[in-house]
């Protein structure tokens, strides 16, 4: 069972990774760096359990502000570039963030060892759960209480004025300055709320690895994050779980009785999917079908 | 027609059951679970990893298998799980072999995996508030220094970095009495390389009376080396140690060749003496000096290369730990009297884990193999260095 | 003062191949205005498949082995138009996007499992060649490694503006619907740019393997990378722009890592490129209509 709550914490992260490049992506900007906002977080929240004895609830919202803090701080210039160029620039300043984190060292003796980020060796011993004794399921439960406050808080917005405006200014820019949609308000908001949930998500991480260090946050984790909400489908963010689910869950740990073929059919399927929907697995189409399957003959006058 | 079908799916399930059942009551078994890359740049590490294995576990079944706490033999079943050198992959990995009646693990092949990896385990054994894992992990391949300690249940049959490089600089010193000055070469950016440099090479070369000039860094994906080598030349040393893994050691390799810079001695990295190193610059790397714990220079060495060459894999310093690991377990194994029923297994494996915790000494390949109290070991270990295209034993300290 | 002016050069004529790299990148955008991530990893892949006459004739000289990789890029080039671009309809960026990296994923697992990702010796031309002067030196094959760019160059610019092809593949990337109108099949057009860009991708897979001395499955990711600062800085769409950005890139590396050091080298790649993107967004030579 510990097997099953552990892959359950980690479709838990990378959805809260998924859901803070889906927040972006909604406003038509492709944001590679939601990867550095992670590093942001995982080193943040680490540092305060270990370094400074915080519990982790306060150390995973201290990351978060770092985390959507420095995602306010990189909306701003974003504003300035768009389409490719965008997706260059995110991915360059997620990089910037993994290289900063390789240089930098902080180390503090506690009780006869030397804890703390080194650098290039990473930063070991983020031990928290299990020195506090949870149990894999209790950490499962801990993470997934965050990805459905996430969810719910993401499906509410989309319900509510602010994610019709996020996405009218996915879809048409000039039409939504048109009818008065502030753009910088409504892209760096969003780019906050994005880094927040990276922020979260990375706090998280640290803590079920026990060790980080720069390569965890590299520009392969980057691209699962705008994968998943993709590859998934932006009607909804049900489209983003499950492609982590099918991503986790399947490709990785379902196809291991393939052996070698799994991994050759990682790229290939990816391919597969985009080419036979190109809108996501569960696109707006298919969310409406599953709604008649569900909600079927109810009927609005 | 359904009930036809329901019938016949009816006894095709009890068919398998004692099918099954039957094949209990003849063979028992006992599981190991072997862990590693098999992914990536690192992939023939783990193709090779599981070959010694299974490898070693058909010697070890065909001699008879290993005995249980009842007196009863059992055969060892061996299943490789594939990491592909990722953190998260591998505590999920760990915790599939934990779910399942695997005994202990072996693995895995990258660092970054096993420091994450041996993080979850319980640190302390019989440390009722810490509810990491409890399951014995014996490392084959990752050898960053200084790993094992992180917890209780963790053990590698690694070489040790520091003895080795201790020995091999006070032999070239004796050896080559003229040559006083060396100069390094690091990745800068992979943990083992960085700290195999620092923390091992450098130091021990200062010990044996070396000068140390200073050092060169890239990073692991480098591929000019133009700066770094001019370092070199003006440094003019008469050793340089590089202390980085094959791709980016043959760069700085065909880089010297083009500048012209000519060590007296060239030292590499433990685990560059391997296939790969000869595979992407053999001429270049001719004579390179690396201090090893494989070669296949006595019987029992080269029947165990051999027998892994039958399973598809090659024997080098890695495979060949994972090969002496399965030796060792059948000796723990047995030591620890194990049930070897499914619902004795973590019994089991804290039997395994105390046993292995209590060795001194264990057999290897190219005599016997030291163990200390953090769960490292001290291998035996002797100079390669590569001519022609292969590498040759250049000096036996045993 | 010679250590800079030789860590100058020296980054310079490395940055050919990034200039090689960065071609096929800002043609694919320039075309059709989209990324192409799997470009490098094509370009790899079509070196390695180079090597497979080694194979078959042992001794094999090394413009053999660059010639198949050439011809294998472009083979190469036409599956990833295949399988990202020909079915995915070309209001959806994003799939396309991500289907270039689900082929930069394949591409790269199908290198790992012939090669046991091991490095494979790469075979070089003039590999021993330097030009010393004194003190400083210069590598004789990044020389040619640029001459080959700019003949690449040439060649593609000549194509561009002197042949039927080439004024196919302009107005398609203008005006899609009105070329259409005019009679030029966009499928068609778009497959041979993915071909020519293919083909040239092969050749820079093949420069490159030449330079660095080996092939390795590492090699994709920092390519991809510096591929897609040097078409930005460079100007999306540019071909002359890619040449000059790439020695620029190039060269302000190997700067930064004289005074800074390998670690902290990267980071002032990436400052170099926000200077660009917020001094000069369009790139050196920025070209109207593009960047969309």
């Amino acid at each position: 069972m510990d097997f099953y709550f552990g892959l359950a914490q980690i479709i838990g992260v990378h959805t809260l990774l998924g859901l803070s490049a889906y927040i972006v992506l909604l406003t038509g900007q492709v944001s590679l760096a939601q990867a550095g906002f992670f590093a942001i977080g995982a080193y943040a929240a680490g540092m305060l359990t270990v370094l400074a004895g915080w519990h982790i609830v306060p150390a995973l919202g201290a990351g978060m502000v770092i985390g959507s803090a420095t995602a306010c701080a990189v909306g701003f210039p974003a504003l300035r570039v768009k389409g490719l160029m965008l997706v260059i620039a995110t991915l360059a300043f997620g990089e910037g963030i993994r290289l900063f984190f390789f240089n930098f060292d902080y180390q503090v003796a506690k009780g006869g060892v030397q804890l703390g980020p080194l650098g290039g060796e990473g930063f070991r011993q983020i031990r928290f759960f299990p020195e506090n004794g949870w149990s894999t399921l209790e950490v499962m439960l801990f993470i997934w209480i965050f990805v459905v406050l996430v969810m719910l808080l993401l499906w509410w917005f989309d319900r509510s004025r602010y994610g019709a405006v996020l996405r009218a200014v996915g879809e048409d820019e000039l039409a939504a300055q048109s009818v008065g949609i502030n753009l910088t308000a409504v892209k760096v908001s969003a780019m906050t709320v994005g880094g927040a949930i990276a922020g979260l998500g990375g706090g998280l991480y640290a803590h079920y690895t026990t060790h980080i260090e720069h390569a965890s946050f590299n520009i392969l984790v980057a691209t699962f994050a705008i994968a998943y909400p993709i590859v998934g489908g932006l009607a909804s963010v049900l489209g983003t779980l499950f492609a982590v689910i099918f991503v986790q869950g399947v490709l990785i740990e379902g196809l291991r009785f393939l052996g070698d073929w799994r991994n050759l059919l990682f790229g290939a399927l990816i391919v597969l999917a985009m080419n036979l929907r190109p809108r996501g697995i569960l696109d707006a189409q298919a969310i409406v079908w599953f709604k008649r399957l569900f909600g079927g003959g109810k009927r609005n006058a | 027609m359904k009930k036809l079908a329901f019938a016949v799916a009816a006894a095709f399930a009890a068919g398998t059951m004692l099918a099954s059942g039957g094949a209990l009551a003849q063979e028992k078994t006992i599981k190991i679970a072997g862990f590693g890359a098999k992914s990536g740049v690192v992939r023939s590490f783990g193709i090779n990893s599981e070959a010694a294995l299974l490898a070693a576990a058909d010697v070890i079944n065909k001699g008879g298998g290993v005995k249980l706490g009842d007196g009863s033999k059992a055969k060892f079943a061996v299943e490789f799980y594939d990491d592909r050198c990722n953190a998260e992959e591998g505590i999920s990995v760990i915790r599939r072999i934990a779910g399942t009646d695997a005994v202990v693990a072996i693995g895995p092949t990258c660092s970054n995996v096993a420091e994450p990896l041996f993080g979850i385990l319980q640190k302390k054994v019989g440390d009722a508030s810490d509810s990491g894992l409890q399951f014995p992990v014996f490392t084959d391949v990752a050898i960053k220094v200084g790993l094992a300690k992180i917890s209780e249940w963790a053990f590698r049959n690694v070489p040790n970095e520091m003895t080795m490089y201790n020995s091999l600089f006070y032999w070239l010193k004796t050896k080559h009495p003229d040559v006083k000055t060396i100069y390094g070469g690091v990745e800068e950016d992979f943990a083992h390389s960085r700290a195999t440099w620092y923390v091992v090479m450098k130091t021990r070369s200062e010990a044996s009376g070396f000068s140390v000039q200073g050092e060169s860094k890239w990073l692991l994906n480098d591929t000019n080396f133009a700066t770094q080598v001019r370092e070199m030349k003006k440094a003019n040393a008469d050793v340089i140690a590089i202390s980085a893994h094959p791709f980016s050691t043959c760069g700085v390799l065909k880089e010297m060749q083009r500048q012209g810079v000519k060590p007296k001695v060239l030292v590499g990295l433990t685990s560059s003496s391997s296939l790969e190193t000869l595979q992407g610059c053999a001429k270049q790397a001719e004579g390179i000096i690396i201090p090893t714990s494989f070669a296949p220079i006595n019987k029992e060495a080269k029947n165990a290369a051999d027998t892994t060459a039958k399973f598809k894999g090659a024997a080098d310093l890695h495979s060949m730990a994972a090969w002496e690991n399965m030796f060792i377990l059948k000796q723990v194994i047995e030591a620890a009297k194990i049930s070897g029923k499914p619902a004795d297994v973590q019994a089991d494996r804290r039997k395994i884990r105390d046993s292995l915790a209590k060795l001194k000494t264990t057999d290897g390949l190219l005599g016997v193999t030291k163990r200390d109290a953090e769960g490292e070991a001290d291998k035996p270990y002797l100079f390669v260095h590569a001519k022609k295209g292969e590498w040759k034993v250049l000096h036996n300290p045993l | 003062m010679l250590d800079f002016l030789q860590a100058v050069s020296d980054g310079v004529l490395f940055g050919a191949t990034y200039a090689l790299i960065g071609i096929g990148f800002t043609l694919v955008f320039g075309v059709m205005h989209k990324i192409n991530m799997s470009y490098a990893a094509a370009s790899v892949g079509g070196a390695y498949c180079g090597l497979l006459i080694l194979h078959v004739f042992a001794g094999a000289p090394p413009w053999a082995v660059f010639l198949l990789a050439f011809a294998a890029g472009g083979v190469i080039g036409w599956l990833v138009y295949l399988t990202c671009f020909h079915f995915i309809p070309l209001a959806n960026p994003l799939a396309t996007l991500m289907s270039t990296v689900g082929m930069l994923l394949l591409i790269d697992e199908i290198v790992v499992h012939t090669t046991a990702g091991m490095p494979q010796n790469y075979p070089a031309l003039f590999d021993d060649v330097m030009l010393r002067f004194g003190d400083f030196s210069m590598r004789g094959d990044l020389m040619l490694v640029f001459g080959v760019s700019v003949l690449g160059m040439i060649a593609l610019l000549l194509l561009l503006y002197r042949t039927g092809l080439g004024l196919a593949t302009r107005a398609v990337s203008q005006q899609p619907v009105a070329a259409q109108l005019c009679g030029i099949q966009l499928a068609r057009v778009n497959a041979l740019t993915f071909v020519i860009t293919g083909l040239l991708g092969g050749l820079a897979g093949a420069m490159i393997g030449a330079s660095v001395g080996a092939l390795s499955p590492l090699l994709t990711t920092p390519l991809t990378v510096k591929g897609l600062i040097v078409t930005v800085v460079g100007g999306l769409g540019s071909i002359p722009g890619a040449i000059v950005a790439g020695l620029l890139v190039g060269g302000f590396e190997n700067v930064f890592q004289l005074y800074r050091g390998v670690t902290e080298r990267d980071l002032y790649v990436m400052l170099l490129l926000f200077v660009f993107l917020v001094f000069r967004p369009g790139g050196l030579f920025a070209v109207k209509g593009a960047g969309r």
